[in-house]
């Protein structure tokens, strides 16, 4: 979906920007990280100005402090939320490929399971984290289970709409090169939805370690969810601020793998277009 | 001998809010080895026509028959060539037309390869097999198409349109180019273009299509020997063919399209 917004922007457009970008080279790193530094020396000097005690608001310096001291600690809770949210996240992306080929393939379970799937995304999953507990019980299975529900929509729909894609010509087309049913999904049907199905995978993988630290938050007693109950609930309010910044920089690096398998997997996509040969 | 033999085949578009009553009766037949061209007002139902013939659509009314039988699949024995390309995003130009032996069994590969290489050669893309289509301008990748829709040596070429998207120079080009690919290999050629010139410059014969539903509103033989040059276009018969079928559209007033 949002890929087909990429392909919908004019290329004039596009290499426009992209000249305004090579204008001013570095421009775009190093100015949000002046401003980044910034705030981060303001913060520090209001702290230290106002008094303000480390349980209320901590300075940069002692966050970073705790994270030092408690790295080793640190890096095993994000172990299991990783596992947690890598499991789920790939559970939810076999279901979420299958059901959608399923959704693609009948007219009938289109018609009978997809819009209930559409109306049940409009439930907030947070708030039915708590049952989770109640059918499976306290522990990481709940926890994957629940980061799958929260990771498996934006799968099914883009790949609905990724296989639904297709362009109707094409297909007529290879048709008539004899193509059997079965030849047009593999050789034409799948490539095409791939740029919308890694729509949805960005998606839900930045979701996941959303997902495993809600399932956390509810249903287990490890993981950066748990450490960060913990560390607000005893008041250590500078170990829970390093315990968010490592959940916010795993976030983006998976945002970021994910960027590079893509990028990998559909180099023909329109991502990567230049300069066009021959007249 | 015919490569194709319509007798009265209609077509009726049974959609929501009324018939559309496409095509016919049109009764046609194209000798084997023939390049015929179409043209005819917009909407008359050139492509309805093209798809028919090719099996890829049923016509409610008459006989169909290719290669002497009834039509009533997707015929194997062709290659078509529409006004968008339609080539695969995700595959380099060589794979591009490697498509149709992938799918028809037929074809041994190693063979397939080589006539490939050969094609992209003769149609003077052979530097961009390695490429991918969004490199190439439209006029190439249409050039690719062409060499997709020959690489089984199939007995006909349809074309729908093929260069209707393309400049005026590139299609000037394109003619020529389609006329050498073409040369000496006796492929029953159907041509539907909504260009006076190009019909005429390409084909053995060019039949006029009325506005919907279309049928034949006139035959013409087009008797230029070949290989034929651009210039040919400033000869008096030639001028004279293209005012023969202008003047049908002027007395129906419609554009060509
Ligand atoms: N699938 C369809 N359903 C209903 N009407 C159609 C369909 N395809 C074509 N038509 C109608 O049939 C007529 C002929 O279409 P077409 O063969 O595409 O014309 P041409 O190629 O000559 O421009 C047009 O009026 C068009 O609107
Ligand atoms: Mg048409």
């Amino acid at each position: 979906m949002s890929a087909d917004v990429t392909q919908a922007r004019p290329l004039a457009a596009t290499a426009k920007a992209a000249a305004r970008r090579r204008a001013r080279p570095g421009g775009a790193v190093a100015l949000p990280l002046i401003s980044g530094i910034g705030g981060l020396i303001a913060w520090e000097l209001a702290v230290r100005a106002m008094e303000l005690p480390p349980y209320l608001l901590p300075a940069p310096t002692l966050v970073a402090q705790v994270m030092v001291e408690y790295w080793g600690m640190l890096m095993r809770q994000l172990g299991f939320t990783a596992f947690a949210a890598a499991s789920g996240f790939l559970i939810a992306l076999v279901l979420g490929v299958v059901a959608g080929a399923a959704i693609t393939a009948s007219r009938l379970v289109d018609r009978m399971v997809y819009p209930w799937l559409v109306i049940s995304h409009a439930i907030p999953k947070v708030v039915v984290a708590p049952l989770f507990i109640v059918w499976i019980g306290f522990g990481l299975t709940s926890e994957i289970i629940f980061t799958v529900v929260f990771t498996f929509f934006p799968i099914v729909v883009n790949t609905v709409t990724g296989l639904k894609s297709a362009d109707l010509d094409l297909l007529t087309l290879v048709r008539s090169m004899g193509a059997s049913p079965l030849q047009s999904l593999w050789k034409i049907r799948i490539p095409a939805a791939l740029p919308s199905i890694f729509a949805g995978i960005k998606i839900s993988a930045t979701l996941a370690p959303v997902g495993a630290v809600i399932g956390e938050f509810v249903a287990s007693n490890q993981g950066l969810g748990h450490m960060l109950l913990q560390a607000t609930g005893s008041l250590e309010t500078p170990l829970a601020f390093a315990a968010v910044f490592v959940i916010s920089v795993f976030g983006i690096a998976i945002w970021y793998l994910a960027e590079l398998v893509e990028r990998l997997s559909i180099p023909w996509h329109a991502s990567q277009r230049g300069t066009i040969l021959g007249a | 001998m015919h490569a194709v033999a319509l007798s009265k085949v209609e077509k009726t578009y049974f959609a929501g809010q009324g018939d559309v009553h496409a095509l016919g009766p049109l009764s046609l037949a194209i000798p084997t080895g023939q390049t015929l061209a179409v043209v005819g007002p917009s909407g008359c139902g050139k492509s309805t026509l093209l798809r028919i013939i090719a099996g890829l659509d049923d016509a409610t009314g008459g006989s169909v028959r290719v290669a002497d039988r009834d039509v009533n699949a997707p015929i194997p024995d062709v290659g078509i060539v529409f006004q968008r390309d339609l080539l695969l995003d995700w595959r380099n130009v060589i794979d591009n037309v490697m498509l149709p032996a992938e799918l028809n069994k037929r074809t041994d590969r190693q063979t397939a390869r080589a006539r490939a290489q050969a094609l992209l050669e003769r149609l003077g893309v052979a530097e961009f097999a390695d490429r991918y289509p969004w490199e190439l301008s439209g006029g190439m990748r249409q050039r690719v198409a062409i060499a997709r829709a020959m690489l089984c040596r199939p007995s006909m070429l349809f074309l729908d349109e093929p260069f209707s998207a393309l400049d005026a120079l590139t299609r000037d080009q394109m003619n020529v180019i389609l006329q050498g690919v073409q040369a000496g290999q006796g492929v029953t050629t159907l041509l539907i273009t909504h260009s006076i010139q190009e019909a005429v410059f390409l084909s053995d014969r060019v039949v006029v299509m009325s506005a919907r539903p279309g049928t034949v509103l006139d035959d013409i033989e087009v008797p230029f020997p070949r290989p034929r040059r651009l210039s040919l276009r400033e000869d008096p018969e030639f001028v004279d063919i293209a005012r023969r079928i202008r003047v049908h559209f002027e007395r129906a007033g419609v554009l060509v399209g």
